[in-house]
Order: structure tokens, then sequence, then C-alpha cells
């Protein structure tokens, strides 16, 4: 990552059949403060680029509720890009 | 307002659910009524045959999701009490994975509620299921719950 001036830690979680395509179930990592969660989803594009295909089947959850994608992070969140729900 | 506590039951489980314990434990003597919902694993998909099934959840976002509908059904419906519990991990043929129960003085409400219920399970509750076949596994076609749109970043700064 490029330096930023400031840094955050988010924990990013992996479910269903992206938790596949990733290859594991969460990450924790640093990203720049105050960026979306678009672009955090964007940053794993550019290590997975299949992921791209995704995206217009994904909701993003940041702290256990479903959220915006232009929703700022901050410290401490857990995010998740969550694939279509099929409980029941 | 005081936010009334109403003895609702909320859980994802590794084992068979009990149902007769649940529809036991939302049973009161001033009810007159229990509707309950049984969901459970289908032998086939498309005429195709299903071996079982697996589910997984992000479970601490599952339960609350789970108690928001049941704060929104006892909002909307005059009902008692509700139960719902989803298992995850592996299920055979036949083995039930949602169960809801729903408690009421008369059995519209319940009916109702137990109806809105599961459906609101299955659009917003992050549980998923992969369906495993003779000749292979899908994760199951989904619905994608209803998120909030984008909102102008002006909005969000502050």
């Amino acid at each position: 990552m490029p330096s930023v001036s400031q840094t955050i830690r988010v924990k990013v979680l992996f479910f269903g059949r992206l938790k596949e395509v990733v290859g594991r179930a969460e990450e924790s990592l640093e990203f720049a403060d105050a960026a979306t969660i678009e672009q955090l989803f964007a940053l794993f594009v550019t290590r997975i680029p299949e992921l791209a295909k995704f995206r217009p089947s994904l909701v993003a959850s940041r702290n256990q509720e479903f959220v915006a994608w232009n929703t700022p992070l901050h410290s401490g969140d857990e995010v998740a890009f969550l694939p279509p729900v099929s409980g029941g | 307002m005081t936010s009334p506590l109403h003895d609702d039951i909320f859980q994802l489980v590794r084992e068979p659910i009990d149902r007769s314990a649940l529809v036991r434990l939302v049973r009161a003597p001033e009810d007159g009524a229990i509707v309950t919902f049984d969901g459970f694993v289908r032998n086939q998909f498309h005429n195709r045959p299903t071996l079982y099934l697996d589910y997984e959840a992000y479970e601490s976002m599952a339960l609350a999701k789970m108690r928001e509908i049941g704060v929104h059904l006892h909002e909307k419906f005059a009902i008692h009490r509700v139960a719902m519990v989803h298992r995850l991990g592996r299920l055979e043929i036949g083995e039930t994975s949602v169960f809801i129960a729903v408690s009421a003085p008369h059995r519209a409400a319940a009916f109702d509620a137990c109806r809105l219920a599961i459906d609101t399970l299955k659009r917003t509750v992050p549980i998923w299921k992969k369906e495993y076949f003779e000749d292979g596994a899908v994760w199951a076609d989904g619905e994608l719950p209803p998120a909030p749109a984008a909102t102008p970043r002006a909005k969000l700064a502050s």
C-alpha cells in the first residue's frame, strides 16, 4: 500500500462463494483513514481480479449493518462483502 | 416509552432443532393460537437429486438481524412470543433447517407474523447454503438483501 498520512485497521470477512474465491474467511488489514468500503473492495480486486465480477451481486456491511458502498471506514470496523443470502 | 421484554428466542444451532420444545416455550395461557413454520431439506432441486446441504452464517450479524425481525413483528402484529431458530452445518434430507413459532391471542396475527418472519429471514439474514449433488456442489441462488443506497459524501462528513 502507498503510504498515507493516517492508517486504520479494519477486519474484513468473507462468506459463501466469496470465501472460496478469496481463499480465507477473514483478514485484518491497514487501510487509509476515511476510505470507503468501495475502495476497500477495489483493493481486494487488485489482488484477486476474479472478485470484480461478483461486485454487482454483493451487499456490504459495516459492524453488522447493511451499508452503502460509499460508507467511510473507521478504525476497528468489521466489514463484510455479502453474497445473496440463501437461508431458510 | 419503555421497551417491553417479550421472552423471544433467536438462535443459531448446530444440532437438530427441537421443534416441540420451541412450541412449548412460546405457548402461554393468555394465547389462543400458535402458528409454526418448519423449513426442511428437500430431496431435489429442479429434479436434480440433492445429497445434503451445508449452511453457514455471519453469526453475529445473523442473530442481530433475527432479533430485528422479532422487534418488527411485535410492532406490526398483536402477537405474544416469537421463536426463530436456524440450524448451521451439514443437514441431511428431511432435516429441519429453520423453525419459527409465533404465539398470539388470536390466529390472524400469528399467521401474518409467521409468514412475514420467514419471508424477511430469507431476504435479510446473512445465512448461505451450499447444495451438494451427485456430480458437484453449488452455492444456492439467493436474494440480495436491501441495502442503503449510496449517500453523497458531503452528507456523511461531519
